[in-house]
């Protein structure tokens, strides 16, 4: 009866799970945030949270890494360093948890190998377990990462991702188990990572056994999403199969799509004769009182579409992305085609893609598609930078099959036989000049970095500088409740603000009156700390007003007609996440205009012209519209 | 007997006046003009006469503040600084109409104000002086007699204007081209400026020290001095920050130049306050500049160290008491330290806020801390006036624990709505020649980069920042 803390070596570790007569469990409360809440629980909760959490006695707390080190910049404005520092401070015993997308790190394309090793092993100064996987459960796409991680000394947990259909066999699985056992050695902790929560608890139940019989002192750590309402019944088929470890979360914040509550889980098996080791049913209890009450101010990003969604069986869509896609149908105008894409297309996409895993990046590949297919009425016919990307075999080799070849003929034209031997496989991706890079984040930033902030810089480049700089301006936001930071409508005319600085000073903010003079600048006066203080704002350019988000109706048709005459246009709502050319340029037809970015997914957009670059409307993190300016080529 | 004493001024000179006034059981007489309307020396006194719309002109109106004074039987006039202060003719007028003026008598006043009269007052008593000529012949005679000058004594040269003070029509002329070009501009704004379109050269003391004695006389003659200052933090000539004493280390040399200042002060028959002001080179050398023959912007510093009230002074003076102290009563204790808190924008050039509304004032205080203002909450500073909001003045009883007071007060001091010098005066006194009393008046040209600061924000400030934000855009705007 022993827990598992922070300090003890995997060695050590791994023993003890290998002798332990019960299971320990993991609080997934970054995957929980991610599925349910869109990424956006606060390091404020979680510091709130962090006590009770600390006593409860988890074999590990997971709260990084997926899309968090990147929403933390991005939307939270936390550096993804100082949340660790500072949840370490509250949770000294605790080890701390990461899900790494191999190759793809915390990001979504593959990184060159240099960069890998350097953000792995900065980051493991911080993190005791890695959970590790590759959408297309290719090994190689992980190696640099296992290395990494070993070498560090901390917990290596690869993850070998899970769904169903005809090839999906526990065969299958065992060989997959046994490929990575070949690279990283026994000294592991194996995940099954169950994003969609698919199969039933049975199906979870055979395949534990199956990995076990062949590997019987393997520890094995089941990953469920409960977006079917049944994963605790994995969870439980997955224990008395002998998984060690299984994931749950805090009951207060449980919602349709992350992991399910770990009392109600703990209850089930308690039933069964299996015991909770280490693990403090109070504190799990203390912690989701001490979160109750936060929960409200989270409410915008909890998903509209509320229930559980046993269909995700068919759609396989995982997590956080089986909620967001109603809300894309709902801004996209196509809800009435949903049970379509979900019911028809996407199951259909799976099997013709070649039936992967449908997880980031692959499970956005997957719904994008679908979405087009159905939306375009001609399938594969706009297919993304992406897709084509997952064709040629740049995300690595199909796992069972390749798609048919009029998929390819659709999308590459006739000769794509010919491309894909020219351009298929796996890019050799160069090393980056760290240095350089260093160098100009030092430039951008009027400042040396520090190895976290280049870290940071290397994986997210723009959006990194847009967060140092946030911080620069607005110091260290971490502090303010959700009820401040997320408020919406402002606040009340003398409402009080309470809060204690990062460095512990107290704060008081009396909301003052706002005011807009002639010319439109907005004056918000605020009684900061007994001190009366004004903010000058500039209103944002309206959209009728013109700017770089100015929206055009036109057709397809009318953007690709536009195309051919060198009028570059925005073909759906995008962020421009690259400008590959200038005015004056020469360009040829094909050569790469610009990069956009929706979704997750980026599109090359490129010239169908020879010509010569007469405008760029764009920046990089311009947003565009549909039809909205981006390059004129004048041919 | 209570007496009404007419204060000819505005802003906070017109405040410090009245409050002497009222503490001596008097009743103070304002005047002003239009934009004063909200001025809070009209408040403060027990009556105000309306001048006009000036702007300035009335103030400057000699006629009218005689009218005032007489309509409301005021029977002494006190000029404070600027506008009438050290103009004979308001002088004259005043002793003409009966009216005691409070400071010099106007021909003492004619003779110091004309710069040329004084070096030769000044010359005939043996004080030390800056190479110079008279008075320029007028037209060519005058160019020629001023390039003769300046090939005997060398470039570069101060060309000023006769009546000129107060660092106006002051300019450095550098070589025979450049004074051949500027005596006639200099001339054209001499006559514009002081209606007189004398000007004179005066051998230019490279990087001196700009240091002052205040001095005070009574009628029989009785003349002593309330130590130095030194004023040589100056921006083109005008004083931003004023120290007392000196920080010169030689204690002799200070007091033989305070000891001059007396004998300046009796050469030219002084009477009532005034203030002696002399340049010290890099060797120590010390000469003559000219007496101010008004109550100076910086007397407030020599009031902490000396514990004297210099306007109460030059009131019971004016009114005929004698000097209640001798040169012996007179001692100095610790340091002051006096920074002019303008509504200036020193980041654009010391460009003046006026027009804008102070939204918040909020001001330091605590044990050797003097303020001098006007400004109060929802005071628009007026664009036609100078951009002086308030005086800070700090005493301590050593150097370095009154640079430290200020530098509490100045980041204490809260003024919502025009910017300030306040940033700047941070920078300033912090820096290590200011700390060390390594200064002299080039001390902003070889320290501009004090300029560069940023906006002063705390992590409090920061936070509201974004508070702000999110107030105004109905939602967090990096968060969605």
């Amino acid at each position: 009866m022993e827990r598992i803390v922070h300090g003890m070596s995997p060695g050590e570790a791994i023993e003890t799970l290998r002798k332990a007569d019960g299971y320990y469990v993991t609080n997934t409360a970054r995957d929980l945030s991610q599925s349910d809440y869109k990424n956006r629980i606060l390091l404020h909760t979680d510091l709130l949270a962090a006590p009770a959490r600390e006593a409860a006695g988890f074999f590990s707390l997971e709260i990084t890494g997926g899309a968090s080190i990147h929403v933390d910049m991005l939307r939270k404005q936390v550096d993804p360093f100082l949340k660790l520092e500072l949840l370490r401070e509250r949770m000294p015993k605790t080890m701390f948890q990461t899900l790494c997308r191999g190759i793809n790190l915390f990001g979504y394309r593959p990184y060159p190998q240099n960069v890998i090793r350097m953000v792995v092993s900065e980051y493991a100064k911080y993190v005791d377990v890695w959970r590790v996987f590759d959408f297309l459960n290719h090994v190689p796409n992980m190696v640099a990462v296992f290395e990494e991680v070993q070498k560090a000394g901390k917990i290596l947990e690869p993850a070998v991702c899970f769904s169903t259909g005809p090839e999906h066999t526990d065969d299958f699985y065992v060989k997959k188990v046994g490929e990575i056992l070949d690279v990283t050695g026994r000294e592991i902790v194996l995940c099954i990572k169950n994003h969609g929560g698919l199969g039933t608890p049975k199906r979870i139940g055979d395949l534990v056994s199956a990995i076990l019989q062949k590997y019987p002192d393997l520890v094995i750590h089941y990953h469920g999403h409960n977006t079917d309402g049944n994963d605790v019944g994995r969870i439980t088929a997955a224990v008395q199969a002998g998984a060690r470890i299984v994931d749950a979360s805090d009951h207060a914040f449980s919602g349709f799509y992350g992991p399910p509550s770990i009392l109600t889980a703990v209850n089930t098996l308690t039933e069964y004769g299996y015991k909770a080791i280490g693990l403090s049913e109070e504190a799990v209890i203390e912690t989701s009182e001490a979160l109750r009450n936060e929960r409200q101010y989270y409410e915008y990003f909890e998903s509209q579409f509320k229930g559980f969604d046993p269909t995700v069986q068919i759609h396989k869509l995982p997590g956080g992305a089986a909620g967001s896609s109603f809300e894309q149908a709902t801004k996209g105008g196509f809800l009435d085609k949903m049970p379509t894409i979900l019911h028809d297309e996407l199951p259909k996409v799976q099997k013709e893609l070649g039936n992967y895993w449908s997880v980031t990046p692959g499970s956005q590949i997957l719904w994008t598609t679908a979405v087009a297919n159905v939306q375009a009425g001609d399938r594969y016919s706009t297919p993304s930078g992406d897709l084509k990307n997952l064709l040629l075999g740049k995300y690595g080799p199909f796992p069972f099959y390749q798609p048919a070849d009029w998929i390819y003929e659709k999308i590459f034209g006739p000769n794509w036989k010919e491309t894909l031997e020219k351009e298929g496989g796996m890019d050799e991706i160069a090393d980056m000049d760290i240095e350089q890079e260093r160098r100009d984040l030092a430039e951008k930033l009027g400042y040396e970095p520090t190895e976290q902030q280049l870290v940071n810089y290397l994986q997210h480049p723009n959006d990194a500088v847009a967060f140092f700089k946030f911080e620069e301006k607005f110091g260290r936001v971490y502090v303010l409740p959700p009820a401040i930071f997320l408020r919406r409508g402002g606040f009340k005319l003398g409402e009080m603000l309470k809060f204690r600085d990062h460095e512990g000073k107290e704060h008081v903010v009396e909301v003052g009156p706002m005011q807009s003079d002639e010319s439109g600048t907005a004056h918000v006066y605020l009684n900061v700390d007994h001190s009366e203080r004004r903010y000058e704002f500039e209103p944002e350019v309206s959209e009728s007003a013109g700017g770089a988000a100015k929206a055009v109706q036109l057709s397809k048709k009318e953007i690709e007609e536009l195309a051919a005459a060198g009028d570059y246009r925005a073909p759906f709502g995008a962020n421009v996440c690259e400008v590959s050319v200038k005015v004056g340029d020469e360009v040829k037809a094909g050569d790469q205009l610009l990069v956009l970015e929706a979704m997750k997914m980026q599109t090359p957009i490129k010239s169908e012209v020879d010509g010569k670059v007469e405008k760029v409307a764009v920046k990089v993190g311009d947003a565009v519209k549909a039809g909205g300016e981006l390059v004129e080529v004048n041919s | 007997m209570k007496k009404k004493i007419l204060v000819a001024n505005r802003g906070e000179i017109a405040l410090r006046l009245i409050r002497a006034i009222q503490e001596l059981g008097h009743a103070a007489v304002a005047v002003y003009e239009t934009p004063d309307n909200e001025a809070l020396h009209i408040r403060t006194a027990d009556e105000a006469v309306w001048l006009g719309d000036g702007p300035r002109s009335d103030y400057l109106n000699i006629d009218k503040v005689i009218k005032a004074a007489k309509k409301t039987g005021a029977c002494a006039i006190h000029p404070g600084y600027g506008f009438l202060a050290e103009n004979p003719d308001f002088a004259k007028a005043c002793e003409d109409n009966g009216i005691i003026f409070i400071g010099p008598p106007s021909d003492v006043i004619q003779a110091l104000g004309d710069k040329v009269t004084a070096r030769r007052i000044m010359q005939e008593a043996g004080i030390p002086l800056v190479p110079g000529t008279s008075s320029l012949a007028p037209g060519d005679a005058g160019v020629a007699e001023a390039v003769e000058f300046c090939n005997t004594h060398g470039y570069p040269v101060m060309l000023k204007a006769t009546a000129g003070g107060g660092g106006r029509g002051i300019r450095r002329i550098d070589d025979e081209k450049q004074l051949k070009a500027e005596i006639p501009v200099a001339r054209a704004e001499a006559k514009a400026a002081f209606g007189n379109d004398a000007v004179f050269l005066e051998r230019l003391v490279l990087t001196p020290k700009h240091i002052e004695v205040q001095v005070i006389a009574d009628k029989e003659g009785t003349t002593v001095h309330l130590g130095s200052r030194d004023c040589s933090i100056q921006r083109r000539n005008q004083k931003l920050i004023e120290i007392a004493p000196s920080l010169i280390p030689d204690q002799a040399l200070v007091d033989k130049i305070c000891e001059t200042a007396v004998q300046a002060a009796k050469a030219a028959k002084y009477f009532n306050a005034g203030t002696v002001e002399f340049l010290v080179d890099k060797d120590w050398n010390f000469y003559f500049m000219e007496i101010n023959t008004r109550v100076q912007v910086e007397h407030t510093v020599t009031e902490m160290v000396t514990g004297i009230d210099i306007v109460r002074t030059q009131i019971k003076l004016a009114l005929g008491k004698k000097l209640a102290f001798c040169q012996d009563d007179v001692q100095v204790r610790g340091y002051a330290i006096e920074v002019r808190v303008n509504a200036e924008d020193p980041q654009n050039n010391f460009m003046p806020e006026g027009g804008k509304t102070v939204s918040v004032y909020r001001s330091p205080g605590g044990y050797g801390v003097r303020l001098d203002g006007f400004a109060y909450q929802g005071y628009t500073i007026p664009e036609v006036y100078d951009s002086l909001l308030v005086k800070l003045t700090v005493h301590g009883f050593s150097w370095n624990e009154t640079v430290d007071r200020l530098r509490r007060c100045l980041n204490n001091f809260v003024i919502v709505g025009p910017k300030t010098t306040i940033p700047f005066y941070l920078r300033v006194i912090d820096d290590p020649d200011f700390k060390g009393g390594d200064f002299n008046t080039s001390f902003l040209d070889t320290h501009d980069y004090l300029l560069e600061y940023e906006d002063f924000t705390t992590e409090g400030n920061k936070l509201a920042h974004l508070i702000a934000e999110i107030h105004y855009r109905q939602q967090n705007p990096y968060a969605v």
